[in-house]
């Protein structure tokens, strides 16, 4: 066996992680584009449905509809929902970007599993966070709104029912681009596992790998 | 196969799956059906196909769109091909409390100050013929123009909102019939006086008939990019008192060119309190009245050469000029002709005689030869040359008692409606002889109309004749009886009606019926806040949160917002004598929520269209307390969507 061969081929394969690393990164940005998640809503003087659909930098849709239709039963305008997150995370995906880089490329073999966890909790907090919000406005109503309901979880994925109104509620195009992406995260640090278990340091190698990854160790 | 028999074969068919349930007939279930109820209610085969051409089960729409005058209503009607559903009236010349023009909202200046006509408040009309704008001679679906006899009006309906824009006055007549009849690129909209009278609303007795009474046509200019007409640039051609009548704008090959009908070259005036006979008898002696041929081409040189009179603030071209420019030139035409329509194809033009069993057919090169050549046969009473009666016609068509108007259809066949006969004729206007077939329709036809029939490319398929009346056709309410539409399928072998519509507000005259997909109507107004009447965002529109109120002395300013469903501010509180003014915008974007804005007892109620701007302005004269609302069912919150006027008594 002649050790150039191996160098090589080492070194593709860890092209080929950080690569990998790369397109899920890229699938992160690109996610932040597109829409999440998508509420329709179904009543009979709304023949055709009225939509509401979610990005990660605001909702769109018929949010001014469905604000004065929520308006009734006391829920606070969909523009005042997750303002925070609305506004932060175009500097929460880029962060998760460079985390996520950070851990491929600097991480020590057994922290290199924090890409993955990173990229995991990007999805994961996105509903959690989404539910929250459909908590809270499902069950902050105002109390002198017009019609007094009892609080509601509204629904966050099938269907459900408020009033004369059938929602249904499903994943959108953009919440699919991060699973891809997530999917691909989790493929690239298990490539790197296995470049790291035939690393020369992999006994030795603490919370940052010595050679950053990328520079094969002679 | 007779085409209904197999119509009841396809009935039959649609229920395979229960057909093993027949009754003893033998026929499916719905056959069997079908034959009861055919049975119980009297239905004979004909009628269950005219019921299956015509029938629109909900939620289809229609495929054409027919835009009838409302007669003496004073209004337009939107009705739906095939369905013959009414789906509008469109308010014009009279107050229309649902669209709410003429209580109080920014129409009130079309309909009470712009309409006056010599000052005089006028606020109902008698509309006759409604014309959509035209490109290329085919309707654009842009707009649409009528004419109010009565009172020598012509008005802008505005087909994105299908709302009045516009209401012109003209100056010099005291009455129109020939209008609004467009050019074929909508260069003009012509307005041809009735009854004639001193040019420009002067006192003549009528010992100066002919002397000094006078018709005229006038060019309405139409401003298409700001969907106005423009007095300014308009100007007119004064005409003999011949008792102009219906007329018609050249296309093609006749572009350039009005055809204009005339019944009185007797020049009667009726008895004139001297023991003449009256008009009817005494505009009705010659056998031949007069064609007018204008050449607008030409005379809109004239004026841009400065050869005009100013009358009443209108550029006129004299009848002298008129005559020896030969912008006007006549032609005799059978006897007290009243239908004037040029073929699609521009080469002719059909002129029914009220009086006469035929249809003439004028022919338009001809007539352009004569012109050109100079060969006149002499010269009426006020020096105009009047071409050689058979030398300008291609033929004469007998049709019939009473000849009327005639429409065109694809197939390049005429319909005439023929008013004492009942009847409507089909011929071939380019194959004159025997008729093709005569319809009889229920009953004394006036108008006739075609899809898009009078276009350079007619549709063919529907021609609708407009009946003067109803007689036995509908539930009897009283001595005063609606008129009637019949709808006619003229696509196969023989005519056939489909469909009785009564028209139950006024005498609509003439009718036009477009291609559905050439209307395309605004759903909501937008942005937020647009003023109907200038298309802009009105600089006293508000959005949500900028409400108030503003006082100026004793003119008080309310900038209200209107949203499902509240009223913002829901308090106005002003003085006895108080000049006040509330600018309303709809902050509403979503289709078919409309809101109105009623006060009562001050006689204000205004429509709001989702994102519109409209505002009310009054005088609040008498103190107390009026409750203002909305009048359109908004919401399940509609009733509290209110609040008050609170009027304080002077001291």
């Amino acid at each position: 066996m002649s050790s150039p061969t191996v160098a090589s081929w080492e070194r593709r394969r860890r092209a080929i992680v950080v690569a990998l690393a790369l397109t899920g990164i890229g699938c992160f940005g690109l996610s932040w584009l597109l829409p999440w998640w998508t509420f329709h809503l179904v009543a009979p003087q709304y023949p055709k449905g009225l939509d509401l659909v979610i990005h990660l930098t605001g909702v769109q849709g018929d949010v001014f509809e469905i604000d004065i239709i929520n308006h009734y039963i006391g829920m606070s305008s969909l523009g005042d929902a997750a303002t925070f997150e609305r506004a932060w995370s175009g500097w929460l995906v880029g962060g998760l970007g460079v985390a996520v880089l950070g851990a491929v490329l600097l991480a020590g073999r057994r922290v290199s599993w924090l890409a993955a966890a990173v990229a995991a909790a990007f999805p994961l907090g996105f509903v959690a966070d989404t539910l929250y919000w459909l908590y809270q406005s499902g069950h902050d109503l105002d109390s002198h709104a017009p019609v007094r309901i009892k609080p509601f979880m509204p629904v966050f994925l099938g269907e459900g029912k408020i009033g004369q109104f059938v929602t249904t509620a499903w994943p959108n195009i953009g919440f699919y681009t991060v699973l891809v992406g997530v999917a691909l995260l989790l493929f690239a640090v298990w490539q790197r596992a296995r470049v790291c278990r035939v690393c020369p340091v992999h006994d030795t190698c603490g919370a940052t790998c010595p050679h950053a990854f990328v520079g094969v160790p002679r | 196969m007779n085409p209904s028999v197999s119509i009841l074969a396809l009935l039959m068919a649609c229920a395979p799956e229960n057909a093993g349930q027949a009754s003893t007939s033998g026929a499916g279930p719905l056959g069997g059906t079908l034959q009861a109820i055919m049975t119980e209610r009297g239905l004979k085969e004909e009628d269950i196909l005219a019921a299956a051409k015509t029938y629109t089960p909900s939620g289809k729409l229609d495929e054409y769109v027919i835009m009838a005058s409302g007669g003496h209503g004073g209004n337009l009607i939107a009705i739906g091909v095939p369905s013959m559903r009414i789906l509008k009236y469109v308010a014009v010349f009279g107050p229309e409390s649902w669209q709410g023009y003429g209580y109080g909202g920014l129409g009130d200046k079309i309909l009470y100050e712009d309409s006056r006509q010599g000052g005089k408040e006028v606020t109902w009309g008698d509309v006759h013929h409604p014309n959509f704008s035209e490109t290329k001679g085919e309707y654009d679906g842009k707009y649409i123009f009528v004419n109010d006899k009565a009172n020598a009006r012509v008005a802008v309906v505005d087909l994105s909102d299908f709302m009045t824009k516009q209401i012109v006055a003209n100056p010099l007549v005291m009455s129109d019939h020939g209008g609004a009849f467009v050019t074929p690129n909508t260069e003009y909209v012509v307005e041809t006086s009735q009854y004639a009278a001193p040019l420009g609303g002067r006192y003549a007795p009528l010992d100066e008939y002919d002397t000094t009474y006078r018709g005229a046509a006038m060019f309405w200019h139409f401003d298409k990019e700001k969907g106005r007409l423009d007095q300014e640039k308009s100007w007119a051609i004064e005409l003999p008192p011949y008792m102009q009548d219906l007329a018609d704008a050249g296309k093609l090959e006749s572009d350039g060119w009005v055809f204009i009908n005339s019944w009185n070259t007797e020049l009667s005036a009726g008895s004139e309190g001297k023991g003449k006979p009256f008009m009817e008898s005494g505009a009705s002696q010659n056998d031949m009245d007069y064609l007018h041929v204008i050449n607008w081409k030409k005379a809109e040189q004239l004026i841009a050469d400065g050869k005009f009179d100013i009358i009443n603030g209108v550029r006129v071209i004299s009848l002298a000029t008129a005559a020896s420019e030969n912008v006007l030139t006549f032609i005799g035409e059978p006897k007290s002709p009243h239908g004037c329509d040029v073929t699609p194809d521009g080469k002719g033009i059909v002129v029914g005689g009220k009086l006469d069993t035929h249809a003439t057919v004028f022919e338009f090169s001809k007539i352009k030869d004569l012109i050109e050549k100079g060969e006149f046969s002499g010269k009426d009473r006020y020096g105009v040359n009047v071409l050689d009666f058979q030398k300008s016609i291609r033929g004469q068509q007998e049709i019939g008692l009473g000849p009327l108007h005639t429409v065109f259809d694809d197939k390049g066949f005429a319909y005439t409606s023929v008013f004492l006969d009942s009847t409507v004729v089909k011929w071939n206007p380019n194959q004159l002889g025997q008729p093709v077939e005569a319809l009889s329709v229920q009953y004394n036809i006036g108008h006739i109309m075609a899809a898009e029939g009078d276009t350079v490319s007619p549709d063919g398929h529907w021609v609708v004749a407009m009946n003067k009346m109803a007689q036995d056709r509908y539930q009897p309410v009283g001595p005063l009886l609606p008129q009637s539409f019949q709808l006619i399928d003229v696509s196969g072998e023989k005519m056939e009606i489909t469909y009785d519509l009564p028209i139950p507000l006024g005498e609509p005259h003439y009718s036009q019926m477009i291609k559905a997909d050439k209307l395309k109507p605004l759903q909501v107004y937008s942005p937020v806040g647009t003023n109907p009447y200038t298309d802009e965002v009105s600089p006293h529109a508000v959005t949500a949160g900028q409400e108030r109120i503003e006082r100026d002395g004793k003119k008080v300013h309310v900038y209200m917002s209107v949203i499902r469903s509240h009223l913002s501010p829901d308090y106005i509180d002003v003085n006895e004598g108080d000049e006040v003014t509330i600018h309303l915008t709809s902050l509403e974007q979503a289709y078919d929520q409309v809101h109105g804005f009623a006060i009562d007892m001050y006689n204000v109620n205004v429509s709001m269209e989702p994102g519109k701007y409209e505002e009310v302005t009054f005088t609040a004269d008498r103190a107390g307390v009026f409750p203002f609302y909305c009048t359109e069912f908004c919401s399940a919150l509609h009733l509290e969507m209110a609040g008050y006027l609170l009027v304080k008594p002077r001291e």
